[in-house]
């Protein structure tokens, strides 16, 4: 493993890897089918460079495991986090990226042939102009450097006002602190704290998914497409079998579950004529298509479909458009109110009767009640009956409570 | 403007740190550094780069590496934290941490620059209906006390309504503020010293903090609060606390892979600390480590899965589950179902 480099050129390959580790963190080097055991071996040990500290190494019948055992309970920042921290560069990058920034850092205005000729005179390095200029014009597009020109001269300057506002407020660092934790992109919150040398020691954030700071990427190229109001190719990869698919829609909003750990995007897609919704993780490459003439109207669609949407699905088991459940549930008075609080807390809009005395009802209309199944399931050893217009899914429902009666031997007399 | 740049690598924070040092440094300082900022094998291309020159950065003096940079070195903000921050503006908690004319210093700094995202691009589809009022001024000003205390280690005194609805009255050091994205609420995460080592005083301190009890309190439910000047001397190691508070038999599940529960079960408790191993082709058993506090939403957790999963382990969990499957089974036997 000569050639092994611990950085990287580009994240979609290794946020593939990454994400199997951390969320199996069971798979043996025979058990990654996909890849070469030469490219098993060198992102494994990228993964275990990158991340030591959160690296389980664990010896079974067939090979060892690499797993990544993290406790969000202990978490001060995301691990991930450095994984967004590897990109590979040249020398040549490394040394213009501080000498630019050192000689600029005054608020001088200097054309590339000066500062050029500044980088050999002060700092004994030489360049030749056309790098200087490609670095400095990069460096303008990511702004950290401004440009302006007079008449025919180019000058390049640093704006330090928001760097310096940011370090002199307290409260400023304490809020960047806690988003890195606990918003959207948080890898760039962690950036401009690390910048500022103030890492979080104050806030801990809870259901908050690691994971999900490996999908900012496609995330961030969704989110310029919806800017634009444009329709996208998505190319994708099932998470089940593995099969590469693309579709095109007009992307309308990120969704997110704060329970199950996924992330979709909620699409139009024109040949279906359906609001559709793909998991964020199976998504390997956004291509930003056409703009939409009917962006603004398919959000407003979206926005009246809402009130019936549980999680992401638009569509139900059988024929009907939308179905009705009702779930009666037994909470004892006063001692379980808060069994009543956690129905209206949960219920997503759903409304909840008191029927008499212990009894409560609840009830709702949604596109696909199936969905509902797993929070129904949280109030087993509460729910008196169970009544759905889409049938299926009462039988789901007490097919798999009697499963687990058998499964936990839950005698008939008790 | 990109996320994934060599502007944000960890190789240039390191040298970033080397580069500020007003010191000159000797190769086993710069090693040392590298070792506690960089990645595990980061050793082995950064220095090679400084001692044969490549990277140009230091002048040396016989052994000793002076910086070349300024002393005032700072990195320019980019335009995707530019972005970054001017969407922070929309939230409905960046409230708690600016005021008004820290948050207009900071808008008018951002003039012209489009957010990284709006509010409504993201939707939160199974949060909880009745998060925390963020914007409540009663609300910020304690948030801005606990934050107060929590950074300088200080006591405060709260007073609180419990969720059985009685009132308590304690003095707390709150050791971390913890937002639940699901609940969309802060809780503090705080230490209550036993009741006799308070009292003992000061100078006792650094035994009482052994006997610190660690509570968590909803910031919601906090209704009134008074910052005392008594500080916490000597440091309590919370992840220690934390981590001793898990029960010594962490919960076992066997999964079976079908209809994609195993996926689904990795991802839903990825937040936990747990070790899954393969059985056989088709089963997985996962152990994942939980304290009392986690217990009931755990439990939940694990019925929502129904019958995919099950609970092999530990005694205490199992009884639980069965309680309530019990309890169904008696309030609405199969036979009326």
């Amino acid at each position: 493993m000569s050639d092994f480099q611990e950085l990287v050129k580009s994240f979609p390959k290794t946020r593939e890897y990454v994400r199997d580790f951390f969320v199996y963190g069971f798979k043996t080097r025979d058990e990654f089918k996909d890849k070469s055991p030469r490219t098993y071996d060198n992102e494994r040990r990228r993964l275990e460079s990158w991340l030591g500290n959160h690296v389980r190494k664990d010896h079974v019948s067939n090979g060892s495991n690499i797993s990544l055992a993290i406790d969000s309970n202990l978490l001060d920042t995301n691990p991930l986090f450095r994984v967004w921290k590897t990109k590979s560069f040249t020398d040549n990058d490394i040394v213009l990226h501080f000498l630019i920034l050192d000689l600029l850092q005054d608020g001088a205005e200097l054309t590339v042939e000066e500062i050029t000729g500044s980088l050999l005179e002060e700092y004994e390095a030489l360049f030749d102009i056309q790098t200087v200029r490609r670095k400095c014009n990069a460096y303008e597009k990511e702004g950290l450097l401004n440009k302006k020109k007079f008449g025919k001269t180019v000058v390049f300057s640093i704006d330090n006002s928001i760097a310096v506002w940011i370090k002199s407020n307290e409260g400023m660092l304490d809020a960047l602190a806690f988003y890195q934790m606990a918003g959207s992109f948080g890898i760039v919150g962690n950036h401009l704290s690390e910048q500022l040398d103030y890492p979080n020691r104050t806030f801990r954030v809870k259901h908050s998914f690691c994971v999900h700071t490996l999908e900012e990427e496609i995330v961030f190229d969704l989110l310029n497409a919806m800017n634009k109001k444009k329709d996208v190719r998505l190319e994708m990869k099932s998470s089940k079998n593995g099969a590469l698919n693309t579709t095109e829609c007009t992307p309308l909003q990120i969704f997110t579950s704060t329970r199950s750990g996924s992330r979709f995007l909620c699409g139009y897609v024109k040949k279906s004529r359906r609001f559709t919704c793909y998991r964020l993780d199976t998504v390997k490459t956004v291509t930003p298509l056409d703009q939409s003439e009917e962006y603004e109207e398919l959000l407003a669609q979206l926005d009246r479909n809402r009130s019936y949407l549980w999680g992401v699905s638009f569509q139900g088991n059988d024929r009907h458009h939308l179905n009705r459940l009702t779930m009666t549930i037994q909470a004892l008075e006063p001692s379980e109110q808060y069994i009543v609080e956690r129905l209206k807390r949960e219920g997503r809009g759903g409304t909840v009767t008191r029927i008499k005395r212990n009894v409560y009802q609840y009830e709702t209309t949604v596109f696909d009640c199936n969905e509902m199944l797993p929070w129904i399931r949280t109030f087993i050893g509460r729910i008196l009956s169970l009544e759905c217009t889409d049938k299926f899914v009462e039988k789901c429902f007490y097919r798999d409570l009697q499963t687990m009666y058998r499964m936990y031997q839950i005698e008939e007399d008790i | 403007m990109e996320l994934f740049s060599e502007i944000y690598s960890c190789y240039y924070q390191v040298l970033r740190h080397l580069l500020c040092s007003q010191d000159t440094l000797t190769i086993q300082d710069i090693r040392r550094l590298i070792c506690s900022e960089g990645f595990e094998e980061s050793l082995l291309s950064i220095i090679p780069k400084l001692e044969d020159g490549t990277w140009n950065l230091f002048e040396k003096d016989g052994k000793l590496y002076r910086s070349r940079l300024s002393s005032s070195f700072t990195t320019p903000v980019s335009d995707l934290e530019k972005s970054y921050l001017k969407a922070l503006l929309s939230d409905p908690r960046i409230g708690l941490f600016l005021d008004q004319e820290q948050l207009e210093a900071l808008d008018k700094m951002l003039a012209g620059v489009a957010p990284l995202w709006k509010p409504e691009q993201f939707y939160y589809f199974d949060r909880f209906a009745d998060g925390d009022s963020f914007e409540d001024e009663k609300y910020r000003n304690i948030f801005r006390t606990l934050l107060q205390a929590q950074k300088q280690n200080r006591y405060v005194d709260i007073d609180y309504t419990s969720p059985n609805g009685s009132r308590v009255h304690h003095h707390y050091v709150p050791a971390r503020l913890e937002y639940s994205v699901k609940n969309d609420k802060f809780r503090i995460l705080a230490l209550k010293p036993s009741h006799s080592a308070f009292a003992q005083g000061s100078q006792h301190e650094a035994q009482a903090s052994e006997r610190m009890k660690l509570e968590i309190l909803n910031v919601s439910r906090i209704q009134d609060i008074k910052l005392m000047s008594k500080t916490l001397s000597s440091p309590v190691d919370l992840d220690t606390m934390i981590q001793r508070s898990y029960y010594k038999e962490p919960l076992r599940l066997r999964i079976v892979n079908k209809r994609n529960a195993l996926e689904r079960a990795m991802l839903h408790f990825a937040n936990y600390e747990k070790n899954t191993t393969k059985i056989d082709e088709d089963t997985y058993e996962c152990l994942i480590y939980y304290n009392q506090s986690m217990e009931t939403e755990l439990l939940i957790e694990v019925m929502s899965f129904g019958p995919m999963l099950t609970v092999i382990e530990n005694e205490r969990f199992l009884n639980n589950l069965k309680a309530r499957l019990k309890r169904q089974r008696r309030i609405a036997p199969p036979a009326e179902l």
